[in-house]
């Protein structure tokens, strides 16, 4: 049995700890203020908060679920035709934060806000969860048992309900529970369309009225909602199905009449989804070309840049010690480890942000609106993702290898850097840009955690929005899904591998 | 007659696959379509099961017009029953919820009947994933089963167990299907497999049936040398006939098939058609032997020529044994002409 290197477990440990203090300190400081919090809670608006938020999260799943499944099942199985262009469709809102596809509908038709917009938009922006877990689903599932289900009698319409539903169903209510989990924390969309969630509550209590005991209040709240959801998804995951890899041929089913208005919904769904959003960027910044400010939006992206990269090397550094330590070495303290970071990759980055003000302004004045506190933010946002992208190609390096390298003359432990990390590189590589690209289009936190003076995209963009002026918001939309959205699209394995393989 | 293929012609744009292919099938009987692989056997069955249109001829079952270039009968309304090669069980379903697909509810006494049939009683409520290969092409035979199809379509079902599975799996399958009075297709491209288990083997070969016949005749008496070196294990020897018999480097042959004076050609002669006997003065040489136990392959090298020879396992001479060859039996004559 290996022995861990003493680096990585403390590594490790200190980010395990890191991880726990954010929530943990909220809870206790709302214990140490409860009547005042009580007393907030028991307000109606808390009511009308908790209707709205779970009216979004239960519309905008259900919406996503099933324009994602008709869109898997159209082109995965149906003789739709150009599979891979509606499945690139499909795909392509993954490239538009939620909250450029929010300012964009905003920008294009003034004025609209509440809940319609706010859940046409995230039904959209959340469609290609659903939308590549199914059709992964589809691709791995056995075609063969469907038409074995024909010869039992069974028309194509029932084979969809009877076989493929229940085979796919697995993937679908993981990844509708993750559109949950999304919509839950969301906060840029809602927040330009102007409706009223926790997550924009919480922030106009904390910015707009400094009101620090509700906006904890309300934060709490939204952390106990986002661990019923997490508990649905826990339960009613499933165990994914054992399959066969795809065999042979597969005939694809006859759409028949119903093939018009498919080809027409799915078209209309990716014009409002890719082509609204694109259009209303590209005209407004032509609008705002003759008056944007060059050095203002040099500004911003420099700072965008130099926050993602700076979180992005801190973050892959603490996601390659925890991925290297619970693969190459398992051990109890490297699961608890695991699990402690894992526990925050639900938390809406409001919530984080929230508590890490609190933190800084009661007991750590000196981190306090510093770029080391923004990065610790990110470092607990978004650990939990890079470790598990991190972990996979680390897991793939068969470990006889370490040994052959070991009866070869490398030196104990040296093999991770002789064989392990130079094997995994093109994966870590991947996962460490994917990240960067994550900490370039956050939102929330870098709003309230950045230093004064700091500007990014994104807070450029979301000040601009709020002053309705949209031709100049609109250089720094374009500027995020060209840097941001798109290039971590092409990062995406599983749309990488749904787009390789739905065509077909 | 139960199945009627006629004149079955598929083509993928340019690529032929089947080529007017003709196959019957007698209700009762098990045909093996034999043929290696990329022959086009799935693509028969499917046509057969009618996921695909054919480019031109007729399928029949029960004498009722099921496929031909215009019309093709739903997969559903054909009465035909299909095991594919990975078993394809409904991974959400229990072992009797599989069974019990196709029949209407309430026909529990059919589903238990078929779980004995099948030997998996005790396995009723499992999903399909705790179960092994063997057990999962038991459970897919009996969902096909359970509706009493006409006719039941095997797809290599044997072909992803192991060797010693696949024969006792081999064994139960002839035996349910006899039980179940049921007329099958299976296509495989294992030849032991074939003639051990049909009543009737059809080779497949460029898109149709070359020959087709009881295991014995096909094995017997191949039509062409093609067929010939594909079943068994066959040495091919230069020779002409003489007085009725084939002259050849190993001496006089009887030949099995009809043959003419005079004319020149190859004698398949089969390993096992090869008798070795020990002999110290003898012009033949063993020059390499596998053994496996219950028999062993020879080399021999004789004066003209090197030979396999299978023998009895303990009786098996050893390398640099001196032999004298003999052939046993008599064996197919095939004239130049024909194979050229």
């Amino acid at each position: 049995m290996r022995k861990p290197p003493t680096l990585l477990k403390v590594l490790g440990i200190a980010a395990a700890l890191a991880a726990l203090i954010p929530v943990g300190y909220l809870f206790f400081r709302l214990g140490a203020g409860s009547e005042k919090a009580i007393e907030e809670l028991l307000r109606p608006r808390t009511l009308e908060l908790l209707f709205n938020t779970t009216l979004l999260v239960v519309s905008v799943t259900f919406t996503a679920l099933v324009i994602g499944f008709l869109q898997a099942w159209l082109t995965a199985r149906t003789n739709l035709g150009f599979g891979a262009l509606f499945a690139v469709l499909a795909t392509l809102p993954l490239a538009i934060p939620s909250y450029v596809m929010a300012f964009s509908f905003t920008a294009t038709f003034p004025g609209v806000s509440g809940f319609l917009p706010s859940w046409l938009v995230l039904s959209l922006a959340t469609s290609p969860y659903v939308f590549l877990a199914v059709s992964a689903a589809l691709v791995r599932t056995d075609a063969s048992s469907e038409e074995v289900a024909r010869t039992l009698g069974l028309t194509k319409w029932q084979v969809l309900l009877r076989v493929t539903w229940p085979q796919v169903r697995p993937a679908a209510t993981a990844s509708s529970l993750l559109v949950a989990l999304y919509t839950l924390s969301e906060f840029g969309a809602i927040a330009i369309l102007r409706f009223d969630t926790f997550t924009r509550a919480i922030y106009n209590a904390y910015r707009l009225s400094f009101d620090r005991t509700a906006a904890a209040a309300l934060a709490v709240v939204l952390v106990l909602l986002t661990l019923v959801v997490i508990w649905f998804e826990r339960k009613y995951r499933g165990d994914y199905l054992s399959v066969s890899p795809a065999s042979q041929k597969r005939v694809r089913i006859s759409l028949g009449k119903a093939k018009p208005p498919a080809v027409t919904g799915l078209l209309l769904i990716a014009v409002v989804a890719v082509g609204i959003p694109l259009y209303s960027l590209i005209n407004w910044s032509i609008i705002g070309s003759s008056t944007a400010n060059l050095n203002q939006i040099m500004e911003a992206l420099s700072g965008s840049v130099s926050l993602a990269v700076l979180a992005g090397v801190v973050i892959t550094v603490f996601a390659l010690a925890i991925a290297l330590w619970i693969v190459r070495y398992p051990t109890k303290l490297g699961r608890f480890v695991e699990l402690s970071v894992w526990a925050n990759h639900a938390l809406p980055a409001i919530v984080v942000a929230l508590a890490l003000i609190f933190l800084g302004a009661n007991l750590l004045p000196w981190v306090y609106q510093t770029t080391a506190l923004l990065i610790f933010a990110y470092v607990i946002l978004f650990l939990p993702n890079a470790l598990g992208t991190m972990a996979t190609p680390i897991a793939q390096v068969p470990k006889s290898l370490e040994d052959v390298a070991n009866s070869l003359g490398v030196k104990g432990n040296r093999s991770i850097f002789k064989v392990v990390l130079p094997i995994a590189a093109p994966g870590i590589l991947a996962g460490a840009a994917l990240v960067s690209l994550t900490v370039l289009k956050e939102l929330p936190a870098t709003l309230l955690l950045r230093p004064n003076g700091t500007e990014t995209l994104a807070v450029r963009l979301w000040s601009s929005t709020e002053e309705l002026a949209f031709a100049q918001a609109a250089p720094y939309a374009l500027l995020l899904v060209v840097l941001g959205g798109l290039p971590a699209l092409a990062l995406n394995r599983q749309a990488r591998k749904a787009l390789s393989e739905v065509g077909k | 007659m139960l199945l009627q293929i006629k004149d079955l012609s598929l083509n993928y744009g340019e690529q032929v696959v089947l080529n007017k292919l003709n196959l019957d099938a007698n209700q009762g009987e098990l045909t093996a379509v034999l043929g290696a692989s990329g022959a086009g056997k799935s693509t028969l069955l499917r046509l057969i099961a009618g996921f695909e249109s054919p480019t031109s001829g007729e399928i029949f079952i029960d004498s009722k017009l099921v496929s031909n270039r215009k019309d093709v009968v739903a997969p559903e309304k054909r009465g035909v029953g299909i095991v594919p090669q990975d078993s394809a069980l409904f991974s959400h379903l229990t072992v009797s919820q599989n069974i019990g697909f196709g029949l209407p509810k309430g026909s529990d006494a059919r589903i238990k009947e078929l779980l004995n049939l099948v030997g998996l009683s005790d396995y009723a409520d499992r999903k399909p994933a705790s179960l092994s290969g063997g057990q999962a092409q038991r459970v897919a035979l009996a969902r096909a089963l359970a509706p009493r199809p006409k006719l039941i379509l095997l797809d290599e079902p044997f072909s992803a167990l192991d060797a010693e599975l696949r024969a006792r799996l081999r064994e139960d399958v002839r035996r349910v299907l006899r039980a179940e009075n049921a007329t099958a297709i299976l296509v495989t491209h294992d030849q032991e497999e074939a003639l051990s288990l049909a009543d009737k083997v059809a080779i497949l070969r460029d898109g149709k049936i070359i020959q087709s016949g009881s295991p014995t005749e096909i094995y017997n008496s191949p039509v062409d040398l093609g067929i010939a070196t594909f079943l068994g294990d066959s040495i091919l020897v230069d020779g002409h006939v003489e007085d009725g018999k084939i002259i050849t480097a190993l001496g006089k042959i009887t030949p099995l098939n009809t043959v003419s004076e005079g004319q020149v050609g190859v004698a398949a002669i089969r390993s096992e058609n090869f008798y070795l006997q020990p002999n110290p003065s003898g012009d033949s040489e063993v020059i390499g032997r596998v053994f496996f136990g219950h028999d062993a392959v020879v080399e021999v090298q004789t004066p003209k020529l090197k030979i396999r020879a299978r023998s009895n396992g303990p009786f098996a001479p050893e390398v640099g044994m001196k032999v004298t060859v003999w052939v046993r039996g008599a064996v197919n004559f095939y004239p130049s002409d024909k194979h050229n």
